[in-house]
């Protein structure tokens, strides 16, 4: 009915995409007017994240300290970067929490998903909420946490298993048990996260395909296989990368629960980022040290997308 | 155009506070005004507080405001600060944290001030002052020093029968094999006779007191003497007793040991003037004893803490930190700080007897000329702390000492060649 009435202010039906600009002006201020809205934006993220970059890149080839004098030292940073053991110890430390954490993260993510997801699952709304609460915690409270249930002389969870008879012992001070430890927290912050990614793109895939699938006879596993991981490619190349990029960066609950130990066995490219910036004040090296892995993650990232593009390109 | 102008207006007021916030406050040529970062949070806090409302009170040239951090939380900030030209004037810290930050330029050298009669340095325990050297000049001035002791809990040293504390590490093991209880046989004591931590002890401070304790040492005139028969031999020996003789649980480090002992569970611990406190609030009885000697000698390291003046000061902010550190050092000062923050003075002119009113003070006061600062002048102390730390912790886990010795060795020599 009202298509026929001609339109009035309170009620205009959207104009296309540069519709206005006749009645706004000309180009000039039309751009004029594009700058004062990106501007905020671009201020923030050219003060916060461009010029840090830039100005990091700078320091990564020289001896800084943070104040006072530095000079240019070339290459310098980025040889020690790739000749330090203490660097290759905690590239080996850190390629290791990536496997053991993204693999179990997304795994625990999808599998809850999948179960949550069944309309036939009882009091849905619940553990959904329940199991993203984590993920809401800060990390360097929920490491605090951790820490005082798995205590050897307090923690709660060590008294249960004790009760079953099982002696966790001293985790965090144990060389092989500790990157685990640190790895299974991480999982547990922020596997809801993912879980809610998952959770969406199961949702987007048309419950017809499965009604089609069950009408040929397929079973639970083949509906998996053959229609939901394929439909959730696209969902599983972003939570892989972010799940991966977060293990890269891992730093909070290691600095909190094993500062990098016992004897070296948690500390991550991040934590030694960390101590040669604010413990060594070397920030040159620091910076060289950032950026490597910066390249790193990036490559990473990419290979996977690359992966997953081509994938997905298989499969429609 | 309205919302125009508005958005303008915004971008405009953004940029002009972004640019307040940059530029610093300017000399007005009244009184000198300094900021002061220290991490004294205890009834020490409140002492040095009451000094520097004195000593702004004392003259009308200096105004002096503190900032209370934590200590971890000044090393995480320090650097920030200062490379935004925001830092503080004096900072206190950490004294083995001392040198990374003089080397690198951000801190005053003070050997004029100490040249100077009137800065009431003369008579500065020099075991302190040595914590202040950097390549042979001096980059602070002490505000701490105490050498770690045994805590030790008097009610469980009656229970066993042991009427006088150990002199020597034999009767020290002796003592604390006598001390360890394992009422139902299961092999693990429900109380032990020593918290010995093996990383991460009370200011990084047992092992070196240990190896001191049988001639060895970590560094030497900047060179790294960790790789020796004596350290093999005290390795071997504490081992022995903790592992062996299960005299303290394993895999310890300085925060458990403090919790082992205030929770009574241990007999004793080595720790620093803090332990006091904290054993009162537990209702602990306890006494104080200078570590037992060792074969070789009586040492231990020390807790130090150490204030400076940092780049972010004018010339007449340098003259007037200078001026609050001989206010600082005074005698009466001195005293008052001494027994308020439970520290010995630092000045080897005072007599016990002033400081006999607290007891703390007084048994640490004894002692003072036992203490050894930890790593004096070296400035990557973090990686030669962190190979102690694996020295020790690897060799109480039953790793081959002369093995662990030989890398330690290495990696500590790497780290002073840094």
């Amino acid at each position: 009915m009202s298509l026929h009435h001609p339109p009035t202010r309170r009620y205009r039906p959207p104009a296309p995409l540069g519709g206005r600009r006749r009645a706004a002006g000309g180009r000039p201020l039309r751009n004029a007017k594009a700058a004062a809205f990106l501007a905020p934006a671009l201020i923030i993220l050219g003060l916060f994240v461009i010029w840090p970059m830039l100005s990091a890149l700078r320091l990564s080839f020289t001896d800084a300290s943070g104040f006072g004098r530095e000079e240019w030292i070339g290459l310098e940073n980025y040889i020690e970067v790739f000749t330090d053991p203490d660097i290759l110890n905690a590239v080996g430390n850190t390629l290791l929490y990536t496997v053991l954490f993204t693999p179990t993260a997304v795994a625990a993510a999808l599998g809850l998903a999948l179960l949550l997801n069944s309309p036939h699952m009882p009091f849905r709304s619940f553990f959904r909420t329940a199991l993203f609460i984590p993920f809401v915690i800060s990390f360097a409270v929920a490491a605090f946490a951790w820490s005082y249930l798995i205590d050897p002389q307090v923690g709660l969870l060590n008294y249960w298993l004790r009760g079953a008879g099982i002696e966790l012992g001293n985790v965090l001070e144990d060389p092989t048990l500790a990157m685990p430890a640190v790895a299974f927290v991480a999982v547990w912050k922020l596997f809801g996260f993912y879980f809610v990614i998952f959770l969406a793109g199961l949702q987007d895939i048309p419950s017809s395909l499965y009604e089609a699938a069950r009408v040929d006879g397929a079973r639970a596993w083949s509906r998996f296989r053959h229609i939901t991981l394929p439909l959730l490619s696209n969902t599983m190349a972003f939570v892989l990368v972010f799940a991966m990029i977060a293990a890269l960066q891992a730093f909070d609950q290691i600095y909190v629960m094993t500062g990098g130990g016992p004897y070296g066995n948690t500390q991550t490219v991040v934590m030694e980022i960390y101590e040669s910036g604010f413990r060594k004040l070397d920030v040159g090296f620091a910076s060289a040290l950032s950026y490597v892995l910066l390249i790193a993650t990036l490559l990473l990232s990419l290979v996977q997308f690359v992966f997953f593009g081509r994938r997905e390109k298989e499969l429609s | 155009m309205t919302r125009m102008r508005t958005l303008l207006g915004a971008g405009a007021a953004a940029l002009t506070l972004i640019g307040a916030g940059c530029s610093g406050g300017g000399d007005d040529g009244g009184p000198v005004e300094l900021t002061f970062w220290h991490g004294y949070t205890e009834a020490d806090g409140d002492v040095l507080e009451e000094i520097v409302d004195d000593f702004n009170a004392s003259q009308n040239d200096i105004t002096i405001s503190t900032e209370v951090k934590t200590w971890d939380s000044i090393d995480d900030t320090l650097l920030t600060a200062l490379s935004a030209g925001e830092g503080p004037n004096i900072v206190a810290m950490p004294a083995e944290r001392l040198p990374v930050y003089a080397s690198k330029g951000a801190f005053a050298p003070l050997d004029d001030f100490y040249a100077d009669e009137s800065s009431n340095t003369a008579n500065l325990n020099p075991n302190a002052v040595a914590m202040e050297e950097i390549d042979g000049e001096k980059y602070g001035v002490p505000s701490g020093f105490v050498p770690l002791a045994v805590y030790y809990n008097t009610a469980l040293f009656e229970e066993a029968g042991i009427g006088e504390f150990p002199r020597t590490w034999d009767e020290w093991v002796q003592a604390a094999e006598q001390l360890t209880v394992d009422e139902d046989g299961d092999g693990t004591p429900e109380q032990y006779g020593i918290a010995l931590p093996d990383h991460a002890t009370v200011a990084n401070g047992l092992w070196p007191s240990l190896f001191y304790g049988n001639g060895g040492g970590i560094v030497e005139d900047g060179e790294a003497v960790v790789d020796s028969q004596e350290n093999a031999e005290t390795l071997e020996f504490w081992r022995s007793a903790i592992v062996g003789d299960r005299i303290s649980p394993t895999g310890l480090d300085g925060i458990g040991s403090d919790e082992l002992f205030s929770g009574g569970k241990a007999a004793m611990t080595v720790g620093g003037p803090w332990m006091a406190s904290i054993a009162t609030e537990n209702d602990i009885d306890y006494a104080i004893a200078p570590l037992p000697a060792g074969p070789a000698e009586q040492a231990a390291s020390a807790i130090g803490i150490s204030m400076a003046t940092t780049v972010d000061s004018s010339d007449a902010e340098l003259a007037a930190a200078e001026e609050f550190f001989a206010f600082f050092l005074n005698e009466e000062n001195s005293v008052k700080w001494s027994l308020g923050s439970g520290w010995p003075p630092l000045r080897t002119d005072i007599p016990a007897e002033a400081v006999a009113e607290n007891p703390v003070v007084a048994s640490l006061t004894e002692m003072s000329d036992l203490g050894r600062p930890l790593l004096p002048g070296v400035v990557n102390s973090v990686d030669v702390l962190t190979a102690v730390d694996e020295l020790t912790q690897k060799a109480i886990a039953g790793e081959d000492v002369d093995t662990l010795l030989g890398e330690a060795q290495t990696e500590i020599q790497d780290a002073l060649d840094d």
